[in-house]
């Protein structure tokens, strides 16, 4: 069965429709990546998926059961967790308390036991810190030991958007939602991602949407490419497929360009 | 500058660089001193500082030092609860005031001759908790949706309402009865209310409150720090930093609002009954917006977000105000500061000393001068140094010195009219001074402009020891701010980066 569908989703800003009539399945294990020219309505589409946004119609399923009319952080403890392109990590918390803090949900401490410090609310907290040192792990000797205790606002613009990525893992969803992970990095920063994102799937065990520009990234790790343009589905299949999609290329150079290619 | 002469391994490296606040602190006694004391445990630091207040009331027996002090504890447990809405959660709540009043109003009700209620003082503490987070939910519930400064305006809205009501709820009309209401004992409030009473033990003296509001400080800080380092602090922050993605990190960022809000209001609630049973009595104007903007000025004073900074601003603009009000004792603060500030802030050194030997000479010679020429200008020295018998070796000392002073400046006989002249020639001085790029010059034309502050100080300012200190109050808060707009203890914040 599918982990996430969407039916049918449409979407409007007062006269503009953002998506139109999208229909969306990522299965289980599956690295799918969305493509599009600036404004063909991909973050629209994670905002949704979220619950930032609610679609005017249609429908959007998590393991069959629908997510809509939920509120952002009960979707997230369904199972999804999302990056932002614009970073938005908590500049002013030390690099460890970004990541502790997304476990918000897991923690079962009442007000007693946080005020009298029992064995209990120690023994959680231990647990927390220890998950959240083994989900930064997952980026090597980058963010590990005195970078632990560092604000996040000292961090460099890659390890930034790791520590995003380590945050979503921390809520330990089923499907992680990456949005342009390699927006803004090098190429060997961007190799480094693709890399982090396949092992997201293989040892982490997640399901990945993924939003990325760079065709690099998208080629090297998707199983499967979905490419919108003004909020509708224009191509959908391998990356080779898509590519090659004339619908595609015209959205990206435009028609005249794309007829003399 | 030369390089220190054995680099560190480290040095350069990430790690090397993210250590620098550790590498500064370090120097001086008074760097190590701070290094050694940070370097304890919290909780001995926290119960060191505990047993310093707790000795206090041993040491020293005037009634007014310890009002004054315990004045000091009252408001510090404001601070910290404000700093949980505000620091933690970082929703500007200008009705907070009102809680503490709401707290003082309800114990009122529940423990004086108003209604004829005596109810014990642990179950009318219990319930100000309870309706203090009952109107913290209330006033949050519709602040939810408001950011920023909507929400301070509404807050600071539901603030003032609460004085009005205050003011007008004496005589409410109700259907049921021909007599108007009296709740609230309108602008002459509420008096005779009876002391707090635990278990056979009822709180009379100074002292008693003294340690009441210490102990209840000490709980609050305790809860809160405790609160501040579990999951619901690490949310609050979160929230502070960026309430969408929070949310989207699965925070129930609309219970979190509630709950920092609930949580200040139970505090700012029972600190209110504790206060109104000090004074045994509750007016309106004791939570009127003044009182807001300077439990605000506290907050922001000893550093947003951080426990023991608030605590220290709430101390300073207790203690300070009230040093500052006899004029004997304000000089003496006044140049003691100067000295200080030369001292230490201007380096080298020996530069911050010979400003200063300057401007003692300065004023010898301007005074020496002018008497020699026209003798007739010159005041003798307006302050008495009083008898031994009625006053302390301290007051004598101040006045004294005070004395020295007045022989020192050139103090005219008709002080009001040069001291005006000195005053709007001052203020440009200053402001034209601070503008100026570091140099030789600057560094010298500090003599004739701390003559001239000195000047105006003696001719106007102590005159006026009431506008004076609000004055000083309100310069060294600007002069803080600029210099370090993270307040005393905050820690610097990265808005955008």
């Amino acid at each position: 069965m599918a982990l996430l569908e969407l039916i049918n989703v449409n979407k409007h800003f007062g006269g503009l429709e953002v998506v139109h009539d999208l229909s969306l399945v990522v299965n289980p294990g599956e690295i799918v990546s969305l493509i599009g020219p600036n404004g063909a309505g991909k973050t629209t589409v994670f905002n949704l998926i979220t619950g930032l946004y609610t679609p005017d119609r249609g429908d959007i399923r998590l393991d069959g059961a629908s997510l809509l009319g939920l509120e952002p952080h009960q979707i997230t403890r369904r199972g999804i967790a999302r990056t932002f392109q614009s970073l938005r990590l908590f500049l002013n918390m030390s690099v460890i308390e970004n990541v502790t803090s997304a476990a918000f949900f897991r923690c079962s401490s009442n007000l007693a036991q946080i005020v009298l410090r029992t064995p209990g609310f120690k023994r959680e907290e231990a647990r927390i810190r220890a998950q959240a040192e083994d989900k930064l792990a997952f980026f090597g000797e980058r963010l590990k030991g005195y970078r632990f205790d560092q604000p996040a606002y000292s961090l460099s613009y890659a390890n930034r958007r790791r520590l995003e990525i380590a945050r979503a893992m921390m809520t330990e969803p089923k499907l992680l939602l990456l949005d342009e992970p390699a927006a803004g990095m090098n190429p060997n920063e961007t190799l480094e991602v693709t890399e982090v994102i396949g092992e997201l799937r293989t040892r982490g065990g997640y399901t990945i949407l993924l939003i990325e520009h760079d065709m690099k990234v998208v080629d090297g790790i998707s199983d499967r490419v979905v490419a919108l343009d003004y909020g509708e589905k224009i191509a959908e299949g391998s990356y080779h497929d898509v590519a090659t999609n004339e619908r595609v290329i015209e959205a990206y150079l435009g028609r005249k360009a794309a007829i003399t290619k | 500058m030369n390089p220190p002469e054995a680099l560190p391994e480290k040095f350069g490296t990430d790690e090397w660089v993210a250590q620098v606040d550790a590498r500064r602190a370090g120097g001086g006694w008074i760097g190590k001193l701070g290094a050694r004391w940070g370097a304890l445990p919290i909780s001995w630091r926290f119960l060191g500082l505990l047993l310093v207040g707790a000795i206090i009331p041993l040491l020293i027996h005037s009634d007014y030092v310890l009002r004054v002090i315990g004045t000091a504890w009252l408001f510090a447990t404001l601070a910290v609860g404000l700093n949980v809405v505000v620091g933690y959660a970082g929703l500007l709540d200008l009705g907070f005031i009102a809680f503490y009043g709401l707290g003082a109003y309800t114990y009122a009700l529940l423990s004086s001759g108003h209604f004829n209620v005596h109810l014990p003082s642990w179950l009318a503490l219990l319930i100000v908790a309870g309706v203090g987070m009952a109107f913290g939910l209330l006033l949050g519930s519709p602040s939810l949706r408001l950011l920023g400064d909507y929400l301070a305006i509404v807050t600071l809205g539901f603030g003032l309402v609460f004085v009005q009501l205050g003011l007008n709820l004496d005589r409410l009309n109700v259907p049921w009865s021909n007599t108007p209401l009296n709740i609230t004992g309108g602008s002459n409030g509420i008096i005779n209310l009876d002391p707090l009473h635990f278990f056979g033990f009822s709180l009379s003296t100074v002292a008693n409150y003294y340690y009441a509001l210490l102990v209840w400080l000490a709980i609050v800080l305790l809860v809160i720090y405790r609160l501040n380092q579990s999951h619901f602090g690490r949310a609050w922050r979160a929230m502070r930093e960026d309430p969408l993605a929070a949310e989207a990190m699965g925070m129930p960022t609309r219970r979190l609002k509630l709950f920092s809000f609930a949580t200040g209001a139970a505090v700012a609630g029972v600190t209110g009954a504790i206060f109104a049973a000090w004074q045994q009595s509750v007016f309106p104007n004791n939570f009127d917006t003044n009182s807001l903007i300077n439990l605000y000025a506290m907050v922001v004073l000893g550093g947003v977000g951080s426990l023991p900074g608030v605590s220290l601003g709430a101390g300073i603009l207790t203690v300070v105000p009230e040093l500052l009000r006899s004029p004997e004792l304000s000089r003496v603060i006044f140049y003691m500061g100067l000295a200080l500030a030369l001292v230490f802030l201007i380096r080298p050194r020996r530069n911050g000393l010979a400003v200063l030997v300057g401007v003692v000479g300065l004023g010898l010679i301007l005074r020496l001068a002018v008497q020699a020429v026209a003798p007739g200008l010159v005041s003798p020295p307006t302050i008495e140094v009083a008898a031994v018998s009625i006053s302390s070796g301290f007051e004598r000392a101040s006045q004294s010195f005070g004395v020295l002073v007045q022989r020192w400046i050139l103090l005219p006989k008709d002080p009001n009219t040069a001291g005006n002249l000195a005053y709007v020639l001052l203020v440009p001085a200053l402001l034209a001074w601070a503008r100026m790029k570091p140099s030789r010059w600057r560094t010298l034309l500090l003599v004739p402009l701390l003559y001239l502050l000195s000047f105006v100080w003696e001719t106007r300012l102590s005159a006026e020891p009431a506008i004076t200190r609000l004055l000083l109050i309100g310069t060294l808060l600007v002069i803080l701010m600029i210099f370090r707009p993270q307040g005393l203890l905050g820690a610097r914040r990265v808005e955008i980066a």
